[in-house]
């Protein structure tokens, strides 16, 4: 090698850094406080205060401790609709799981692009409004509807409980069957073999490895659509027709008694199934990670795994008549926004959509600053919290993190109703504004930029920050030189999550909305409650078009920065 | 002195760390830390890096405590094993990172002064290149070069060239080397590789479970290691008791001469090219034996051999050998 003249500056006095060695508190160092400050300050008043607001109304009558609250749930009355969410929501639960497990298992089997394939329908159908598959299922099969009316001639009445049962299962199934498939796929292949090579038949091996490798998966799925169903109260409003569950009741409750105390005891109820769900989460999680030591490099390719025939076709069946119903359900959807059904008979209209463009554009236009909003808000506190949790360790972390988790956990019935008790009075007066809406979303999803960031921090060399920090970088200038560009697909990976979800939400903002500052999800399900059909399809459509275009951006997006689409 | 580490101590559980370590290091030495993994040298590089704190002891660099600076402001640069290069950067972003933030010249300058460090190793015309498309070699030099950028006093080089293949190694060793001669750059390596360690070094610090066992020059530490642990570590090594002493013999230091009444018979011969390795045998002796040349030819498994030791203490026969204990 040669040596330039110039290099004797290798031999210069040494570079001290003087200002900074004298004082502790740095600028930087002073940053770095105070963004971690900002994180763990606002995920107490914003998560922990609200939960705990509500759990201190259902405790409180009348500024005095009083249990009363729960002694009145168990009123007959009450029993009667405990005893109906349990049914229903049992019932979709079971059924959703089962359905979802087969269409997982399905996908699981198939070649490796059908597989990818089905796997990214599942994940487009995951972006729907709520309430669209009652809206589907009420234009299509209802008294008037397109398919028992129109064509067969027919007046059926598809309110009640079995409405309400159809819904929830349908409805839940994508969600369930991804979470599955990502089960699945965790499973080491080289398993799958090894019962092969010892004597076991494709149907023993699925009934001896596959699926007791999956168990805690189901049971976490089976307990996390359960929790879903019991929160559900637009469901059960729109087509429970005379069939009333708690949900339904906490909801009105809220709204017409504006008995709080009660609205609160009430969804303090749905919390068990929630932890229960949460635990088998964990184990699931945790037996994977125990599992992810060997090498997985085996794919499914050239895996020669046959189900007996009758399985295949079964499964077959079940996959094919959900993606058929979910056609339906958006057809349907786009159908009802352009046409109005007169008599039995089909017409082309602009009413709805000329209705939707007079009143409706600055909803749709809070709901999406809304999203966006909160999409970014969510991804870098959840990245900045992974990154204080893991990376800096630093103490008391982890239950700050498990705080985070917890507004994922719980029905939005509870997370809404929190804002409401927690911060109607000065100094946190936030009732009415678009502040609260964003906030509630915003903390609602710091879970998933949080969880993709450990994820994302697991696979990044600890050497890069010290090599930063080596080259004289301080831990802020590490954050924005290193880290966040390093992590810009997860960032994106989080935001559409929370976009998504913002965009469509209900169940947690509806309590916090007034003519003020409402947004398109909520309007959309009052016109479905009131009737207005086709004007409620023209907003879920837009809503629709709005969330795929976005996701589609992004996912093209990761594509090209050569990130995975979606982390499983 | 440039470097002095006094008494550091670092625990991380009863087996693992560094312990009541002492070494001082001259400008422009080359100092080898070396060791099996597990044995504290890579613990040793990260303390002088400041990325762990001793729970014990100081470190000065002339004279100046900075035992407790954060690795931003000591004037030493580290060559990571596996490099750690900023994947997200190009070649001369990475090298002029440091340029920025440590030596806190603005962008344009900080630029301009890296172009000169990626000629010092050779990379002009990969400025712009992803560093994910390099070769391992380039990679080295780009984590050379970004090191070396920041006019460290001292440069820590973490198993630098472990990643290598055997070739590219030694010939990446060789430019080290005369680039650490010209630049006169004060340098600490910590490898495993005992070739490395004795072209490279002036001074080499052998290590086990924490403890400095021996520091002394390449030559020291070969032909007078202080235990069997750097005998064994460093090369091959016969360990033989004399009169109440136990002594090592290396063994191209072992003369054999055909005897069909010699006391030791060939067992075993492994062909190394350069040289031939030999296991012979007695009674209740084994010794390894390496000759050198074409010599070679005339030994066969089974043949029966006398053995002549050259070793500093004096001339030893068969006779002179009472015990051997093991075979390292």
């Amino acid at each position: 090698m040669q040596c330039p003249g110039n290099m004797t500056l290798l031999k210069n006095k040494i570079i001290w850094k003087g200002r900074g060695n004298k004082s502790p508190l740095s600028f930087d160092v002073l940053i770095d406080r105070i963004m971690l400050f900002l994180v763990v300050g606002s995920l107490l008043l914003f998560i922990l205060y609200p939960i705990f607001m509500v759990i201190s109304t259902s405790v409180y009558r009348h500024g005095v401790f009083s249990l009363d609250n729960y002694r009145d749930l168990l009123s007959p009355g009450n029993l009667k609709l405990i005893k109906n969410s349990l049914f229903v929501s049992t019932l979709s639960s079971v059924l959703g799981t089962f359905l979802a497990l087969c269409i997982a298992l399905y996908t699981f089997l198939q070649k490796e692009r059908i597989g990818a394939l089905i796997y990214r329908l599942l994940m487009t159908t995951l972006i729907s409004p709520p309430f669209v598959s009652a809206l589907a299922l009420i234009m299509l099969f209802g008294r008037r509807g397109l398919i028992t009316y129109n064509l067969l001639g027919l007046s059926v009445n598809p309110y009640g409980w079995q409405g309400i049962v159809l819904l929830q299962t349908l409805g839940l199934i994508s969600l369930a069957a991804i979470m599955l498939i990502s089960a699945l796929n965790a499973i080491d292949k080289r398993l799958l073999l090894a019962s092969r090579d010892l004597g076991a038949s494709a149907l023993q091996t699925l009934h001896r490895v596959i699926l007791p490798s999956i168990y805690p998966a189901i049971l976490s799925v089976l307990f996390l659509l359960f929790t879903i169903n019991m929160a559900d109260f637009g469901t059960p409003i729109i087509i429970g027709g005379k069939f009333k569950v708690l949900a339904t009741e906490a909801y009105m409750t809220i709204f017409s008694a504006a008995d709080l105390g009660k609205a609160a005891a009430m969804s303090v109820l749905l919390i068990p199934p929630a932890i229960i769900a949460f635990y088998f989460y964990r184990k699931n999680l945790e037996k994977n990670n125990s599992l992810a030591d060997g090498v997985k490099a085996l794919g499914g390719e050239g895996l020669d795994f046959r189900l007996p025939l009758f399985i295949r076709i079964a499964l077959g069946t079940i996959t094919g008549l959900f993606f058929f119903l979910m056609l339906l359900k958006y057809g349907n959807i786009f159908l009802s926004a352009v046409t109005i059904n007169v008599s039995g008979k089909l017409t082309f209209t602009w009413k709805h959509i000329e209705a939707f463009q007079f009143a409706y554009l600055p909803a749709v236009y809070r709901s999406l600053s809304m999203a966006v909003i909160a999409g970014i808000l969510a991804s870098v506190i959840g990245i900045l919290l992974s990154y204080y949790t893991h990376r800096r360790q630093l103490p008391l972390m982890k239950p700050i993190e498990f705080i985070a988790s917890l507004p994922y956990i719980i029905p939005g019935i509870f997370f809404g109703l929190g804002y409401i008790v927690g911060f109607n009075n000065h100094p946190l007066l936030l009732t009415g504004t678009t502040a609260i809406l964003v906030l509630n979303c915003t903390f609602r999803h710091i879970s998933v930029g949080n969880k993709a960031a450990n994820a994302a921090f697991e696979n990044l060399d600890r050497r890069l920050e010290m090599a930063a920090r080596d080259l004289g970088a301080s831990p802020v200038r590490i954050l924005t030189t290193v880290i966040f560009p390093l992590l810009k697909s997860t960032f994106l990976l989080s935001f559409i999550n929370t976009f998504t979800a913002c965009m469509t939400t209900v169940g947690a903002i509806i309590f916090l909305v007034s003519p003020r500052n409402v947004v398109a999800s909520v309007l959309m399900f009052k016109d479905i409650t009131n009737g207005h059909y086709g004007l409620g399809a023209v907003v879920a459509s837009v809503l629709i078009i709005v969330t795929v275009a976005v996701n589609l951006a992004a996912i093209k997006y990761l594509g090209r920065e050569g990130g995975k689409p979606y982390v499983a | 002195m440039l470097l002095e580490l006094k008494g550091i101590t670092k625990l991380f559980d009863k087996d693992n760390g560094v312990r009541d370590f002492n070494l001082t290091v001259s400008e422009g030495e080359f100092i080898t830390l070396l060791g099996p993994s597990g044995c504290g040298k890579t613990t040793t590089l990260n303390l002088i890096g400041g990325f762990l704190q001793p729970d014990r002891g100081e470190i000065r660099i002339k004279g100046r405590d900075i035992t407790h600076l954060p690795p931003e402001k000591r004037p030493v640069s580290t060559v990571f094993q596996s490099y750690a290069l900023f994947p997200h950067l190009n070649v001369l972003e990475n090298v002029a990172y440091g340029i920025r933030f440590y030596r806190k010249e603005k962008k344009k300058q900080a630029l301009s002064l890296a172009r000169e460090y990626i000629n010092i190793v050779r990379l002009e015309g990969y400025e712009k290149s992803k560093v994910g498309n390099l070769s391992g070699g380039q990679q080295q030099r780009v984590a050379l070069a970004r090191a070396m950028a920041t006019n460290p006093r001292i440069l820590l080089l973490d198993e630098p060239l472990s990643n290598l293949d055997a070739s590219l190694r030694h010939s990446l060793r060789e430019e080290l080397k005369s680039l650490q001669r010209q630049l006169g750059i004060t340098m600490i390596f910590v490898t495993h590789d005992q070739s490395e360690a004795l072209s490279l070094s002036d001074r080499i610090v052998v290590m086990d479970k924490g403890y400095a066992i021996q520091i002394g020059t390449p030559r020291e530490i070969y032909f007078y290691p202080i235990s069997d642990y750097v005998a064994g570590f460093i090369g091959k090594s016969n360990i033989l008791t004399r009169v109440g002493e136990t002594i090592m013999v290396r063994p191209e230091d072992i003369k054999m001469a055909k005897n069909a009444q010699g006391d030791y018979t060939i067992s075993s011969i492994v062909f190394m090219g350069q040289h031939t390795e030999y296991i012979i045998s007695a009674e209740n002796t084994t010794l390894e034996v390496v000759v050198v040349g074409k010599e070679n030819n005339n030994f066969m498994q089974g043949d029966r051999v006398n053995v002549t030791i050259s070793h500093q203490l004096g001339q030893m026969g068969n006779e002179d050998i009472s015990l051997v204990p093991e075979l390292k």
